[in-house]
């Protein structure tokens, strides 16, 4: 570790950390763009708002669905969002135990990010359901009517995962803030402040009996995400595979779905990470490091999708079904052939550029290299769903489906879902782990007076 | 000087200067010691004897037994409870049921882990006669602390205060209720 360039500069202090990281929620430094954000991500929960009114109002038909696609933006902007968010899990937990320093100027928002995108896609099937306002139907109560949900339906593993999910990333998340905010509160001038920052910090002291049971608390749950992770989008990719569809009915799905999720997930973080250093003037702890390592970890993420994409098109021929073939021809020459090659040409081409050290390292060109990949993934989740189902198993029953109005304004309105909360966090919480980072430069500072 | 003193609380520039004072502390006898610093100091549950603490992971554990347990009890209960044929097949589906019993094993074993961590260190509170320390704020940024507690056989008014100093405190405060 000593021989490389550090992920911290030597020449950072502990309090130099705490200012860079604790002025942005106490004396905010870039008031107007993030203004200028939160008015624009505001117009898009309005937007969001008003879709899903509608939609209450007249049901799942406003979409552009029907038999045969009856599953298409919401369910595949759930497995989307979804994916989005396990990047920030995997960054958080496994490189944590991995050991790997790089990751905790990162960690924090990473993690914020997947508690955001995690409420969007849980959102998805919710609205999906057609009559949402019966959603606790799925939960198991003494109804007076008698009857129970039905475990045995795939319904069930949905609400179940998201919510587990959504629970283990928010306390995660939480536990690993404290130390910080109570950093901030001990910094914080104004008495607003100190109470909201107090509250918040529990009474957190930094005692080593504090750190000593926390530490095996945040390395237990960081141990139990990992799997965690894994299990979500799997039990997302068997929603699929345990039916018959064909385009869906492969055991690749599962690794298939959530090294694809990660890949997505840690193009967004790359995405944030730039946005965010940039704009918070944060150069000296989100280093060029950091992005040479987030573009590595994205190439190998592609470059492991990129053999989902080779095994589906295998196991389709060597399935010698039919169905399965006919579906791999209408997914390459087929009226939705525009979302494969979309997906294949916006995941895998401008991605190879990452093999260059100049391109991982430029803000600029990192930046539209994981856009690329954001929607691309998005096309490939949208390709999965429908080229698989508009051409049903009788001819009689074949159907295009083409996205209504509304389709787009929900998922575009979504997008201030997952901004305003967000950006509410940048504004209000040290978005940057500030003792992690001290406990790296503390470490850097030992091996480099050790040689 | 018949003030009620509760310790005495002493400032070091260097997690390693706080690391070799909590050493030679616990050496000269100390026992109701505790040190406080901006990060997790490396060690520093071995000389405090923390180490074999192993509650978390039984807590944990328990969580997770507890949840798997709890989920297909309710999953064989419901369908026997309102059991709904479907095609003759089975009423009970383990393949199905794995997915959330997996889930609900994971969520209950996060939640008492936290519940646990949260009982065992004794947070949330509201105060605490440390924050009345003036220096006290500087252990979130980059200072550390060692505290002797008043309980301490071996705690003396005048003696701990200079011995605090001999470890190489800068500051000495007393702490107060």
């Amino acid at each position: 570790m000593a021989s490389r360039t550090p992920a911290i500069p030597l020449s950072e202090t502990y309090r130099g950390i705490t200012t860079e990281v604790a002025r942005v929620p106490l004396q905010m430094p870039a008031r107007v763009p993030w203004l200028i954000a939160l008015i624009l991500s505001l117009a898009l929960l309005a937007l969001f708002l008003a879709s899903v009114t509608w939609l209450f109002a007249r049901g799942v038909g406003i979409w552009g669905l029907n038999i045969p696609v009856n599953w298409a933006f919401a369910i595949h902007l759930y497995v989307w969002w979804l994916g989005l968010g396990h990047a920030g899990t995997l960054i958080s937990a496994m490189l944590l135990l991995m050991g790997q320093d790089w990751r905790n100027s990162l960690n924090r928002f990473a993690e914020a990010m997947t508690v955001c995108a995690v409420i969007c896609a849980g959102m998805e099937p919710i609205l999906h359901l057609g009559r949402p306002w019966f959603l606790y139907w799925m939960f198991p109560y003494p109804a007076t009517m008698g009857v129970w949900p039905q475990f045995r339906s795939p319904l069930e593993w949905d609400i179940w995962a998201v919510l587990t999910y959504l629970t283990v990333s928010v306390l995660f998340w939480y536990i690993g803030l404290v130390p910080d905010l109570a950093t901030v509160r001990d910094r914080a001038k104004k008495r607003g402040w100190q109470v909201f920052f107090g509250i918040f910090a529990l009474g957190w002291r930094g005692s080593a009996r504090h750190w000593a049971v926390w530490n095996k608390t945040y390395r237990t749950i960081a141990a139990i995400a990992v799997p965690l992770v894994v299990s979500v989008h799997s039990e997302v990719s068997l929603l699929f595979a345990s039916g018959q569809v064909p385009g869906w009915h492969s055991t690749i799905f599962p690794p298939y779905f959530v090294l694809g999720a990660a890949f997505s997930g840690f193009a967004m973080v790359a995405m944030i990470a730039i946005v965010m250093r940039h704009t918070f003037q944060l150069g000296h702890i989100v280093t060029e490091r950091h992005l040479d390592v987030l573009a590595k970890v994205t190439l190998a993420m592609g470059l492991m999708t990129a053999y989902g994409y080779v095994f589906e098109v295998f196991d389709g021929y060597y399935s010698g079904e039919l169905r399965e073939i006919a579906t791999l021809h209408d997914r390459f020459f087929g009226a939705y052939a525009w979302a494969y090659w979309g997906a294949v040409l916006c995941n895998f081409v401008p991605l190879q550029g990452l093999w260059v050290a100049r391109i991982r390292r430029s803000p600029v060109l990192l930046f539209l290299i994981s856009t690329s990949v954001v929607v691309g993934m998005w096309l490939e989740r949208y390709m999965i769903l429908v080229t698989s189902l508009y051409k049903d198993f009788l001819p009689s029953s074949f159907g295009y489906y083409h996205a209504s109005f509304w389709d787009w304004s929900t998922y575009i309105g979504m997008l201030g879902l997952f901004m305003t909360p967000f950006l509410l966090f940048v504004r209000f919480l040290p978005s940057i782990s500030i003792f992690e980072d001290k406990e790296v430069l503390e470490r850097e500072k030992e091996a480099a007076a050790h040689g | 000087m018949a003030e009620h003193l509760l310790g005495y609380l002493g400032e070091f520039g260097t997690a390693d200067a706080l690391f070799d004072a909590t050493k030679r502390a616990k050496a000269d006898g100390f026992s109701c010691i505790d040190a406080f610093s901006p990060f997790p100091i490396e060690g520093m549950a071995d000389v405090l004897a923390l180490k074999r603490d192993h509650r978390i992971g039984w807590i944990t554990l328990a969580g997770g037994i507890f949840g798997i347990l709890a989920m297909l009890a309710t999953q064989l209960f419901v369908n026997v409870d309102y059991p709904i044929e479907v095609g003759g097949r089975p009423l009970f589906a383990w393949p199905a049921f794995a997915v959330v019993d997996f889930e609900l094993m994971i969520l209950c074993a996060v939640l008492f882990a936290v519940i646990g961590m949260f009982v065992i260190i004794g947070l949330p509170r509201l105060h605490h006669p440390l924050f009345g320390t003036p220096r006290f704020g500087l252990a979130s940024e980059d200072r550390f602390f060692l505290y002797i507690d008043a309980t301490d056989p071996k705690f003396d008014r005048q003696e701990t205060r200079s011995y605090l100093g001999s470890l190489g405190a800068w500051t000495v405060e007393p702490v107060r209720p």
